[in-house]
């Protein structure tokens, strides 16, 4: 293995590494959002659409310094997306077949989308609309392993468990067999699937076709790597082989081999191996020979279009129906099912920054948030919402905000996330089995961890009823989750009365406006008022028949 | 009713005063009751027939103890477990409670009983449960866990999977006829119920017939389509227990099956052959929310009792009491 595989499998490794830890509980030694903040597109498009500076995301802009000093260093050696698809290009690519014809499309435009995707993403982030999602290759890869690849690892080895029981049994490895693995569903994964099968299939017609012509975090980094201090110096051993050119994966070699396009060199000395003459060396560049660059670069006013298109869609997006959202205009059209994680900004501020990487959704243990498709508009595709149906946000548990890279979630403690409300229960009466089929059933009264829940008598019902006690109410959605009757739940979470607050205290907010959010999901609470009248022989306590 | 809020820790005392006084009133009934079995010829003279083994065996003292008095009331573990058996316990480990909620059974009551077994020489102890909260803290905090380390050949699991599960027909069930039981379960040749004695809020009490939904994959079926109380005695008349033993050495007398509510501490660990009889025992004994309740006024355990699957007929039974 030469050095860059090296490298290559070191980043990715500690990249699963990561993704893997960002869990609950969450380990504080290490920020597991790590690579999401080294995407300089993610620093920029951020810091440009929130009008905020984010220390977080500052690896990105030290990556973007880095790139002037050692090029597109980046892309061949951490970015996860372009080993990835290093990865799939053993599979796509045609064997037995000179690797890279001469490079015809070095005349075409077609290495200028990227810029066009930059542009855009740019263009849009001056209006507040986040458009990063879309493209930046860490919150692609991120998305894609975190909600498409990791569930499917555990399908596998849950399968695998039940396959190996009676083995492992009969072995006497009891650990092995009576392991049991948490299973995650998400929304969305057909569209992750299909366009990284498009990602990685397009490599049958260029090496690292998605970075040579479409990255916008490539296409960000290149305009900072013209001429990097250190870059491909070719010596006079050269004979003019060709060979350089043809096995570049990015195609960044003239056909004079002394040329290299800087902008598209990603330093990963795949020339300096090949070279039978030893004629190639990354290093400092003494020569005064003077490069042709910016071939590539598509000329000003087609990045001004670009960026007003992009400007443009995010008018779009606020004028559209969907930009009705509540906090800067009257009049909210979100969907009741659209329940933001706890801590979530200001509707707008969170569409502005959220990059729908699904890092929140991958560590939430409870599985309950999920990336919303059309729910929140164009702007909040991929975005994260809770469905109290597939789980409960548990009240002990404060991840999401922890692991989000660019703090559209706010990082809260345990006490302020107790607080931050994300909803109200309501009981639908015709569904409940206690209002409308007379069952006894507590369901809800007992899974709640806010002691939200009374259970009342009232005339003509035989048996105790639910009734949300509303400034107790999170949101949580355990009443929901646990509800026993099928389909919808008889007891429904909506975004009513949510928190949303970019910055102070959610317990001052709370305790201000009357709420009484001290979650106790251990039930030390008091118990509720007597169910029944203990001096009316006529009356007997819960659950007793005369 | 408590309708002052503010005073709310006044009435709990006040109740919990009232129940105290009652249970006490209680057992002066049953120690009147049983000298007055006596002295009618229910329960026989010990010297005639020593080895007279009772319907329900009543023991008082620490929750080890106890249980160790109450099934050698019943002939031993030895009359339960054969040498080479697997055994499966059922507790109560369904919340990440310490043993003082009286919400899951007792650790040392579980452990007693894992010894016990492997003393009979089980081939094996599993104590299963299928929990309500997390697991892994169901497990720890309960001290189940903890206190059965090392107990040779015993293991205590909480098993949501459906590896774990087979599906059986509840062949003498009349409404609820299908369900998935752990395997484990069903591969067990000795099932011992050891619940602790607590109250429930749909089904009055909580005790060894209502804790068999423990084992099964689906329970919300049974809140959800069937008569709950019917549906338990369907259960039950396919997991029957081979032995009960109910902790009370702590009663959840109100506000189960969560808690908080008032604990009494009374001592105590029943045993039976019959877990209705178990049950009806511990019906009996106890105020449930400061009330005389009567083991018919559970409608699982007339179900169970009309349908032939045990006996709540306290009066024609043979109890043994038994200081430990």
């Amino acid at each position: 293995m030469h050095f860059k595989a090296i490298v290559q499998t070191l980043s990715l490794c500690f990249f699963f590494v990561l993704l893997w830890l960002a869990s609950f509980p969450l380990p504080a030694w290490i920020p597991v959002d790590f690579f999401l903040r080294l995407d300089p597109l993610v620093f920029l498009g951020t810091l440009i659409s929130a009008r905020e500076w984010i220390w977080s995301l500052v690896p990105g802009l030290a990556i973007l310094g880095l790139t002037l000093v050692m090029g597109r260093f980046f892309c061949a050696y951490i970015c996860p997306m372009g080993i990835t698809i290093d990865l799939s290009d053993r599979f796509f690519r045609p064997r037995n077949q000179n690797r890279t014809p001469a490079d015809p499309d070095n005349k075409t435009g077609l290495r200028k989308i990227k810029y066009f995707i930059l542009f855009f993403i740019l263009g849009s982030a001056v209006f507040s609309i986040s458009s990063v999602f879309l493209a930046s290759p860490l919150s692609l890869i991120t998305r894609f392993y975190g909600l498409v690849i990791y569930p499917a690892v555990v399908l596998a080895g849950d399968t695998a468990l039940d396959i190996l029981l009676p083995f492992n049994l009969m072995l006497g490895l009891e650990k092995m067999a009576y392991v049991e693995l948490q299973s995650y569903r998400f929304a969305t994964q057909w569209f992750i699937i299909i366009f990284f099968i498009a990602v990685f299939g397009l490599v049958y017609y260029k090496p690292r076709f998605w970075c040579r012509y479409l990255c916008p975090s490539g296409a960000l980094m290149a305009l900072m790597s013209k001429r990097p201090l250190i870059r491909r110096t070719v010596s006079k051993n050269c004979t003019d082989c060709g060979i350089c050119r043809k096995k570049c994966p990015m195609g960044a070699i003239d056909e004079d081999p002394f040329n290299t396009f800087n902008q598209e060199c990603i330093v990963c000395e795949t020339c300096v191996r090949v070279c039978p003459e030893r004629a190639i060396r990354f290093g400092l560049d003494r020569s005064e020979k003077t490069y042709r660059f910016g071939e590539f670069m598509p000329a000003r006013r087609e990045l001004m279009a670009s960026a007003l298109s992009g400007a443009g869609a995010a008018i779009l997006v606020h004028t559209g129906i969907g930009g009705a959202k509540s906090d800067l205009l009257p009049g909210n059209i979100l969907p009741d099912s659209l329940i933001r994680p706890p801590g979530a900004l200001l509707e707008q501020d969170f569409q502005s920054r959220c990059i729908g990487c699904g890092l929140c959704m991958k560590a939430c243990p409870t599985n309950t948030l999920q990336p919303v498709w059309f729910e929140a508009g164009l702007g909040g595709m991929f975005s994260p919402k809770v469905l109290p149906r597939r789980g409960p946000c548990d009240p002990l548990c404060n991840v999401c905000g922890l692991v989000c890279p660019t703090k559209a979630l706010r990082p809260l403690s345990l006490g302020e996330k107790m607080w931050a409300k994300i909803g109200t229960s309501s009981v639908i009466k015709h569904k409940c089995l206690a209002w409308e089929w007379k069952r006894e059933c507590l369901v809800c009264f007992e899974v709640c961890p806010y002691a939200a829940i009374d259970l009342r008598r009232v005339p003509e019902v035989p048996v105790p009823v639910p009734f949300i006690v509303q400034h107790k109410c999170s949101g949580c959605g355990a009443c929901e989750y646990h509800c026993p009757v099928q389909g919808s739940s008889a007891i429904v979470v909506e975004p009513m009365e949510a928190i949303r607050m970019n910055m102070g205290s959610y317990i001052e907010k709370g305790r201000s406006i009357g709420l009484e959010l001290e979650a106790d999901p251990d039930r030390q609470r008091k118990p509720p008022e007597y169910l029944f009248d203990p001096d009316d022989p006529d009356e007997l306590p819960p659950g007793f028949i005369f | 009713m408590n309708k002052n809020k503010d005073n709310s820790s006044g009435i709990f005392r006040e109740y919990y005063s009232v129940t105290r006084r009652d249970f006490l009133k209680k057992q002066g009934q049953a120690a009147l009751f049983a000298a007055a079995a006596a002295k009618a010829g229910f329960i026989f003279p010990r010297k005639t027939f020593a080895d007279q083994v009772p319907d329900i065996a009543v023991a008082r003292g620490g929750p080890a103890e106890a249980t160790m008095a109450a099934v050698e009331l019943l002939g031993g573990m030895e009359a339960f477990v054969k040498s080479g058996n697997k055994v499966v316990i059922k507790p109560n480990m369904s919340f990440a409670h310490p043993p003082e909620r009286a919400t899951n059974t007792h650790p040392d009551v579980i452990r007693t009983l894992s010894e016990m077994c492997i003393n009979a020489e089980a081939a094996s102890v599993m104590i299963l449960d299928n929990p309500l909260q997390g697991p892994e803290l169901c497990i720890e905090r309960s001290g189940i866990e903890e206190a059965c380390r090392l107990v040779p050949r015993t293991s205590v699991r909480t098993l949501t999977s459906r590896r774990f599960f087979d599906k059986v027909s509840l062949d003498q069930g009349q409404s609820f006829k299908e369900t998935e039981v752990m395997r484990d379960v069903l591969d067990a040749d000795v099932l011992i119920a050891a619940p602790v004695a607590k109250s429930h809020s749909a089904t009055g009490v909580s005790l060894s017939m209502k804790g068999m939904m423990g084992l099964i994959r689906d329970r919300g079926i049974m809140h959800r389509r069937f008569n709950l109380s019917s549906a338990i005695v369907d259960l039950c008349t396919f997991l029957k227990a081979d032995l009960t033993v109910i902790d009370a050495t702590r009663v959840l007398a109100s506000h189960g099956p969560f808690g908080p509510g008032e604990v009494i501490m009374a001592d105590r660990v029943i045993a039976s052959v019959d877990m209705v009889a178990a049950d009806a025992m511990v019906i009996d004994m106890f105020p449930w929310y400061g009330r005389d309740i009567m083991p018919r006024q559970v409608a699982h355990v007339l179900e169970a009792h009309e349908r032939g699957l045990g006996r709540m007929d306290l009066e024609n039974l043979v109890v043994k009491m038994v200081t430990a």
